[in-house]
């Protein structure tokens, strides 16, 4: 479990983080939303342990060396080594295990291949992604930190990166804590969301009530989708074979109900949200 | 700590710019060399010209001897510039691209972590005065051969051969405490401005100004004894007509607690700082 209560930060005048609160629990995925500049950086480089706080408290639970793993921004290895060498520095800088077999398994672990004996400069985006979340798992922590760890990465990249946080969250009970500005994404594997803005926490609870609170509309696509005349009650604004409308989570099951009566087949409905809303509900 | 040092070595023999700092030391050196080989005679002949009137000479001036008295003279400027940027290297590098934040999130004590560099950065330096000194002792008594040492500081001093040799041998010895000094120095900026062009300007600059007010005096015996920057030139000791080792105890020992404190700086930011 993660937790931090109050934390103020400042950098000279400009205020980074005001009484900032959220806590995570064990084999729970929690994410971290808001745009850039929010401050979900600096409140990870403060649970890191990387930067202090002026004010509040952070709780990490677990026990051994290491509590908590993570990665900030981009993963910053040295370039000049190869993974295997990457892990091994890295494994024994902290007394962990840094023989050939933990290596390995370091390497198994995150879907890395054992035989690339090459620099990791060469490595692509989510190669790296993978590597510095192996370097994060050295030791066995208890919670891991990825901060805005889909940038960069293809969306294959981003299904194997879910995948490999699903399965540490389920198979080893870890608590995981991402920091996106890339709201699909992350809805897509986090059960609880906080949203940040201006430094402060101004949203959290589960995904799911965030998200229903803050969609203002429906992107539904199927072929014939134009021909529904009714969907213009809806404010529909058709492009292709997709149509946005305004409505709100309760209408939408009646409308893709009367879709289907009209035989028009319905292949993806993604939600739109009001970023006003999401970002600053008190404004609104 | 034993686990931090062996890191700390590993890495700067994995990286390239390491081995182009020796490249470039033996590049100094093989200069040196060159210029001593084709007019080298020629500037022995105008330095000399007034004495080789009233003088007899015997044997050749330009030897081995003279040729590592000029790789020596290096130790003013290049090879503590060289020392310098290679050393800030070792943190700035690790600020920029930020695996100093990666390292920071395993638990790695901060102030271990930097005395392992402060300590592998002295190490390396040595080990780069010991390379420079083998390699000039070597190629300038090979090519050269050997001979009597005339040093011109206040006036033209003359050394035999074997008195030159151990003066040559002691002044690199000191000389690497003046290097370790300028090493650690380098560092320590490298903790405050994390910039590798920052630290390479500052670090060039201390140097300068040191090497300047080497000269200056400074109108107190105590502080014109106790300066750091009075103190960077004891190996030049060595080619005064008699060794004063008193004087060469008293300098290495002030400057062996100048670098102390500067590291203690360094160590005592770096723990305070945050890393981000």
């Amino acid at each position: 479990m993660i937790s931090c209560q109050h934390i103020d930060k400042k950098y000279d005048t400009v205020r980074a983080l005001h009484d900032v609160s959220m806590s995570c629990d064990k084999g729970e995925i929690c994410g971290l939303v808001g745009a850039n500049g929010a401050g979900k950086t600096t409140l990870f480089k403060i649970l890191l342990g990387l930067v202090t706080a002026d004010s509040g408290t952070v709780e990490i639970s677990g026990d051994g060396a290491k509590k908590i793993g993570g990665i900030i921004e981009k993963p910053a290895l040295y370039h000049y080594l190869s993974a295997q060498e990457n892990l091994r520095l890295f494994s024994k800088m902290q007394g962990a295990n840094a023989s050939k077999q933990a290596v390995k398994v370091a390497l198994k672990q995150v879907g890395l291949p054992l035989d690339r004996t090459d620099p990791v400069r060469n490595f692509s985006m989510g190669m790296k992604q993978r590597l510095g979340i192996a370097v994060a798992l050295l030791n066995n922590p208890s919670c891991l930190l990825l901060d805005e760890p889909f940038s960069g990465l293809d969306p294959l990249g981003i299904e194997a990166l879910n995948q490999l946080i699903f399965d540490l969250a389920q198979q080893n009970q870890m608590t995981i804590l991402i920091s996106s500005h890339i709201i699909d994404v992350l809805s897509t594997v986090c059960t609880n969301l906080s949203i940040i803005h201006d430094g402060e926490i101004v949203q959290t609870g589960a995904t799911s009530a965030i998200l229903d609170a803050c969609t203002k509309g429906y992107t539904l696509c199927g072929s014939g989708i134009k021909n529904a005349s009714f969907l213009s009650e809806y404010h529909a604004l058709t492009n292709g074979d997709c149509t946005t409308i305004t409505a709100s989570a309760n209408e939408i099951s009646e409308i893709i109900f009367k879709l289907s009566q009209q035989q028009i087949g319905i292949t993806s409905c993604k939600p739109v949200l009001d970023l006003q809303q999401l970002f600053n509900p008190k404004q609104k | 700590m034993m686990r931090l040092l062996y890191i700390e070595t590993y890495k700067l023999f994995r990286q390239s710019r390491t081995y182009y700092a020796i490249l470039g030391l033996l590049f100094i050196e093989a200069i040196v060399l060159l210029s001593a080989y084709y007019q080298g005679t020629e500037i022995i002949d105008i330095v000399l010209a007034n004495l080789k009137d009233t003088f007899y000479f015997q044997g050749n001036l330009i030897n081995g001897s003279l040729i590592i008295y000029f790789i020596l003279n290096s130790f003013w400027f290049h090879v503590p510039l060289l020392c310098m940027i290679i050393v800030s290297g070792m943190l700035t590098t690790e600020y920029e691209e930020k695996t100093l934040q990666t390292v920071f999130m395993q638990p790695v004590v901060k102030w271990k972590y930097l005395l392992a560099k402060y300590i592998v950065a002295s190490l390396f330096t040595v080990l780069l005065v010991l390379m420079l000194a083998l390699t000039s002792f070597v190629l300038s008594y090979g090519i050269f051969g050997k001979g009597d040492l005339v040093v011109y500081t206040n006036g033209l001093t003359f050394f035999e051969h074997d008195d030159a040799f151990y003066r040559l041998v002691y002044a690199f010895l000191f000389g690497s405490l003046s290097l370790v000094f300028f090493s650690v120095v380098s560092l320590t900026f490298a903790v405050l401005f994390k910039e590798s062009f920052k630290t390479w300007i500052v670090a060039a600059l201390f140097l300068i100004v040191s090497t300047l007010l080497l000269k200056v005096d400074l109108g107190n015996e105590v502080w014109n004894q106790i300066a750091f920057f009075k103190l960077n030139n004891t190996w030049q000791y060595f080619f005064n007509g008699n060794i004063d080792w008193k004087a060469i105890t008293i300098n290495s020992v002030l400057l062996g607690f100048y670098t102390l404190v500067t590291m203690l700086v360094g160590l005592f930011i770096f723990q305070k700082k945050d890393i981000g």
